[in-house]
């Protein structure tokens, strides 16, 4: 039942970032990239990580796509970039992706590692948390000057620049 | 009970799908877009593997990797506002005034 599910989410999923690449439209694009995280964050309930699923329904449904949205607002859409490439780069593209998946796949498939035996009734907040500020807290705090970082940062470098000089 | 085989294949797929946008596309937000593809499909296989070696970590890594878009998303977005004030495109064959 649960695997039915997952294949439900899965195909949704890989459907909806089909039609990202492939739409003109960048609005449509963000659309269905909404609709490719939500079927990952339906895919990550199926997987009993549910804190990671309302982590990716609130950071990524809520923030990062409304942050696409507002760019493509702010930003021109109208213009469409032509797809034109010569033979060599077009070749390259679609044999490069190909080839990795393959490789990955196989070396993922031939060495899959042994399933732990263990309750079936999924992890715990408890674990989850107390692994999170006691073993990897160094990463956390790093992580949260990286975002602090991030937020100056994107503020300097998207603020608008005076055409004169300060007086 | 998800078999880990279809985790593998279901992240594996949506990161050679994102990987062939960042390819294929040609205009900047929806290379964007696709890096976030590539970036899910890789927390899709870290949740699987925390799901199947009975481990908390799988979730921590993602929650990072989830942390890390966000970082990138934004600065991202910056350098493209920022380039499209002075450009007026979103060409990235125009982009090319360090070409020798």
């Amino acid at each position: 039942m649960t695997f039915a599910i997952f294949l439900l989410f899965a195909l949704m999923a890989v459907f909806s970032a089909v039609m990202v690449i492939t739409r003109t439209n960048a609005m449509h694009s963000v659309l269905y990239l909404a609709f490719t995280v939500l079927s990952v964050a339906g895919v990550f309930f199926t997987l009993q990580a549910e804190y990671l699923g309302a982590v990716q329904i609130l950071v990524y449904g809520g923030g990062i796509v409304v942050l696409y949205i507002f760019v493509i607002i702010i930003v021109n859409l109208d213009e469409v970039v032509a797809e034109r490439r010569k033979l060599v780069p077009k070749i390259f593209i679609f044999a490069w992706p190909s080839l990795l998946a393959l490789q990955v796949g196989t070396v993922v498939f031939l060495n899959r590692p042994a399933a732990r035996p263990g309750p079936e009734g999924g992890l715990e907040f408890r674990a989850l948390a107390e692994m999170l500020f006691t073993s990897y807290a160094l990463p956390f705090e790093i992580a949260a000057v990286l975002l602090l970082a991030v937020l100056i940062g994107a503020v300097f470098v998207a603020r608008r620049r005076l055409s004169r000089g300060p007086d | 009970m998800v078999p880990i085989d279809a985790v593998f294949a279901l992240g594996i797929a949506l990161f050679v799908l994102g990987l062939f946008g960042v390819l294929f596309r040609k205009n900047l937000v929806v290379m964007l877009m696709s890096l976030e593809l590539v970036l899910n499909g890789l927390n899709v296989i870290l949740a699987g593997l925390g799901f199947h070696l009975r481990s908390p970590r799988g979730s921590i890594f993602a929650i990072f990797v989830i942390l890390m878009a966000v970082a990138e998303a934004a600065v991202g977005f910056a350098l493209i506002l920022s380039y499209f004030r002075q450009k007026k495109t979103y060409d990235i064959d125009k982009l090319n005034e360090l070409k020798g």
